[in-house]
């Protein structure tokens, strides 16, 4: 009895997998992976566009002439909504865990970003470590619908593109999503998102012209920081800004940072190795101060003029001109800032942790203050290393040394 | 039953009758009379192919046939005087005599007589000492055991030459009335389960015991049963040799070369006598690498299900589209694309051992197209299911012990089940459930994870790792 109680259990077990839809199992060819979603504002209410791959162009043998993504939108009251009426046109299921960019309109941007995020947040199936960007003077559809020449995917296209000039472009941040959610929910810093134009041929660089040539008709490129308060875009920050932003926020990896030369209108090239940027609160006279300090080490990258790099005076004053160039650049990007009342750097942040009691008091109008929040900075720039020639190539003179 | 208890009649010939009537005749079964003396007749006895017959024309017809002794011809006399062997008893009833004739034994009878002589000149043709097929090493000892208990138990002896090797005879089996040799090292061993095991041994009532395989399943005892392996069995003298010195109890089953040893941990099927005889720099790389072989052939297609039936967020993102890609058109659920790939692979494997040697190649190039390459192309099966269940299968051959081979891959398609239910998260309990089982099982008495579980420091020399010779030594 026992024996065939047993048989009779594993029976049934066996026979579990043969049925359809056991549990939330789904077979890969059920599912559309949606690798980028762009939200757009249209009379009101929301456009969601979806970004689906086409599995059969990403094996060996696939069909020429077919697009490898899809693109699908939707125009409902709440992106929820449009996700769900979305399956109307397809015949997968919607798979979003592999999100890797989420666009945004500047209009959509300005209107206010938290409705739409929070079905991104509050869905478990959604993985939050997409990046965000913010397109200018276009739709965020033309974005998911743009042809790329490298990846066959567009979406990893900009999903690495904008790792790859983060890391080596110092004016682009990228913004993952949690990062963004804590801006949201952080005490005395807000937001930013990075913003992305396109440029070019619209009509070829939405077909598969765009990538038959070697020169790209159309293209997109990362341009600039949106700065938020609350959830809402106020202002933009151009590239000299941007890049106070990236330095201040510590996350300058490698970077060059042009510079003309003392005495003459050439340029001169320091590629940044290190840089490390404190915010600091102090109060004086019962009122809130914040000062920068940046340590920076940087290498001769590129030299332009017509200077003689082994003398030391030249060097030192060389090292001068870029410190004061840094210096510069991060104080037009405080006052950006400032100018938006926009907290982007987290000057608040420090306040509160300094001065907790003060910060309580100050918290409600913290933007207001800020706006007007004297900023010391303070530079500390070293150059080390000249490559592999020490002064310029000079084939007029032969010099020795 | 009476008949055959029956003693040895004086008369020769009627003892011939009797004899021939209890074999039925048999034509393998021969008798010779020769004339010893003017007055008296001699019978042998004895199964065609069982004895030596040199021996025999040498030492025990020449002798026999030697006219020139003057001594009255008796049984005794012969015994003692005549034949030039050394392993003679005196029989009394024909049964008796005919079971040893059985076994190989020259019965003499002499008229007149009703004592019957019995000479163990035993001689059948033998397989000779060969080098293992099933556990092949490249450096270290090459022969392996035979299918004759005697030259099996001297392969060991030789090795161990210390006082201390007890060996124990018993014969189990009604009909096949099998030598089962019982060796072990006295004052290393537990006293206790020598004797438990005798004891087991004796009380085993069976017709049959061919191999080694009879025993373990009669000795363990049914509410203990487990699909692990909880004896540990080989071809190789010096793996039963090192283990006798560690206290093991190693079974000789007459007929077979695969000896059986217990208790058996775990970490044992893992172990090859190879570990020992190369550095152990390199021996505790390849243990590592075998015991992640151990859980590829277990848990690689059953993961694959998991991750793409339930948790494709786990996958990279490229690796998911290229998937995804490979299963456009596959047109079964991953579940059964993996079942189908390996129990078209099991049925490949199983042809490979069954089949005559010399059309071999056949099916493996059959097999190698057929589930490689044109199942893949039909659209029937994607490329990666080909790859998880290419390397399970070669993972499975990575494991030393083929019994423990067969439990692992058995517990695959369990594990394939679980998986196409539960995902990932029945994988887990499914894994943990099967440590629970490692933990509460024992070979004869002793934990099965031992030394893992219960940690026993000591033992640690030798248990996952194996220490260097130097901090081994007492």
């Amino acid at each position: 009895m026992n024996k065939k109680r047993a048989a009779l259990l594993l029976l049934a077990c066996l026979t579990v997998p043969l049925l359809t839809g056991c549990f939330n199992s789904k077979e890969l060819n059920q599912l559309s992976v949606a690798l980028a979603m762009g939200i757009d504002t249209v009379d009101g209410d929301y456009m969601v566009s979806v970004q689906l791959v086409d599995p059969s162009q990403m094996s060996k043998n696939k069909v020429p002439d077919r697009s490898p993504t899809t693109v699908h939108s939707e125009t409902c009251s709440t992106v929820f909504e449009c996700v769900r009426k979305m399956t109307t046109k397809t015949s997968r299921e919607i798979y979003f865990s592999h999100l890797q960019m989420l666009i945004f309109d500047e209009e959509t941007a300005r209107k206010g970003i938290k409705e739409p995020l929070d079905v991104l947040f509050r869905d478990p199936e959604i993985r939050p470590d997409f990046q965000l960007a913010v397109v200018k003077n276009k739709q965020a559809k033309d974005v998911l619908e743009f042809v790329t020449a490298t990846e066959l995917l567009p979406a990893l296209e900009m999903f690495k593109s904008l790792k790859v000039s983060e890391k080596l472009w110092a004016p682009t941040s990228s913004v993952n999503v949690l990062e963004l959610l804590r801006g949201f929910e952080l005490d005395g810093r807000n937001p930013v998102i990075t913003g992305m134009t396109l440029s070019g041929d619209m009509k070829k660089g939405k077909s598969l012209q765009n990538v038959k040539q070697p020169h790209v008709p159309a293209n997109f490129h990362y341009t600039g920081i949106g700065m938020f308060r609350q959830d809402r875009l106020v202002g933009w920050m151009n590239e000299d800004e941007s890049k106070a932003y990236t330095y201040i926020m510590n996350r300058v990896t490698s970077t060059a940072g042009l510079v003309n030369c003392p005495h003459s209108d050439n340029k001169f090239i320091a590629e940044v190795t290190h840089s490390h940027v404190k915010i600091k609160a102090h109060i004086e006279d019962g009122k809130p101060k914040g000062s920068l300090h940046a340590m920076v080490t940087a290498n001769v990258g590129e030299v332009e003029c017509d200077v003689n790099l082994s003398d030391e005076k030249v060097f030192l004053e060389l090292e001068e001109h870029v410190s004061y160039e840094l210096k510069d650049i991060l104080e037009r990007g405080v006052r950006k800032a400032q100018k938006y009342k926009a907290d982007v750097f987290g000057f608040g942040e420090a306040f509160h942790r300094k001065y907790p009691k003060h910060w309580r008091q100050w918290k409600d109008d913290w933007e207001e203050m800020f706006s007007e929040l004297p900023v010391e900075i303070k530079v500390d720039y070293k150059l080390e290393k000249m490559g592999q020639i020490i002064s310029p190539i000079d084939p007029k003179t032969n010099r020795e040394d | 039953m009476g008949t055959q208890a029956e003693a040895f009649s004086a008369e020769l010939h009627e003892n011939i009758e009797a004899l021939q009537t209890m074999m039925g005749h048999s034509v393998d079964f021969v008798f010779r009379i020769l004339t010893i003396s003017d007055n008296r007749r001699a019978g042998l006895f004895y199964l065609e192919g069982m004895i030596d017959i040199q021996t025999m024309q040498d030492h025990i017809i020449r002798p026999l046939m030697d006219r020139t002794r003057e001594h009255e011809i008796t049984t005794e006399y012969i015994k003692d005087r005549v034949v030039e062997v050394g392993n003679v008893t005196l029989a009394y009833s024909i049964s008796d005599a005919l079971e040893q004739v059985i076994a190989g034994s020259l019965l003499i009878l002499i008229d007149g007589s009703s004592e019957g002589l019995l000479l163990a000149i035993e001689g059948w043709e033998e397989r000779a000492v060969t080098e293992s097929t099933t556990q092949s090493v490249v450096r270290g000892p090459q022969n392996a055991f035979t299918e004759r208990l005697r030259t099996n138990t001297t392969l060991v002896r030789r090795r161990v030459r210390d006082m201390r090797v007890r060996l124990a005879n018993v014969t189990v089996g009604s009909m096949t009335k099998t030598d089962v040799a019982v060796m072990y090292m006295s004052g290393i061993a537990e006293e206790e389960l020598v004797e438990q095991l005798l004891e087991k041994l004796r009380s085993i009532k069976q017709d049959a015991i061919l191999e080694g395989e009879y025993l373990e399943e009669l000795i363990t005892e049914r509410k203990r049963q487990t699909i692990f392996p909880t004896f540990f069995n080989t071809d190789r003298p010096d793996v039963i040799a090192a283990g006798i010195m560690e206290g093991k109890i190693a079974l000789f089953i007459d007929g077979t070369p695969f000896v059986v040893m217990a208790p058996a941990f775990f970490t044992d099927f893992l172990q090859t006598p190879e570990d020992y005889y190369q550095s152990y720099f390199y021996s505790n790389l390849i243990r590592l690498l075998r015991y992640i072989s151990l859980a590829i052939c277990m848990l690689a297609p059953a993961i694959y299900i998991s991750l793409t039936t339930f948790h494709q967020d786990m996958l990279p993102t490229q690796l998911l589209l290229s998937l995804a890609a490979q299963r456009e058109g596959v047109p079964f659920p991953a579940f059964i694309e993996a079942f189908i790939m390996e129990v078209i692979f099991e049925i490949l494997r199983e042809a490979g051992i069954r089949m005559p040697r010399t059309i071999g190649q056949a099916v493996s190039i059959v097999g190698s197209i057929v589930i490689g390459q044109a199942a893949v192309e039909a659209g029937i099966v994607s490329a990666a299911m080909v790859i998880v269940v290419a390397i399970t299968a070669i993972a499975s051959f990575v494991i030393p012990s083929y019994t423990m081979s067969i439990t692992i891959r058995m517990l695959r398609f369990a594990f394939m089940i679980i998986a196409s239910i539960f995902g990932v998260y029945g994988l887990t309990v499914g894994i943990i459930v099967l440590i629970i089982h490692l933990c509460g099982i024992h070979s004869f008495g002793k934990p099965y994870m031992s030394p893992v579980a219960p940690y026993k420091k000591s033992a640690q020399t030798d248990a996952l790792i194996r220490y260097p010779f130097r901090s081994r030594t007492k």
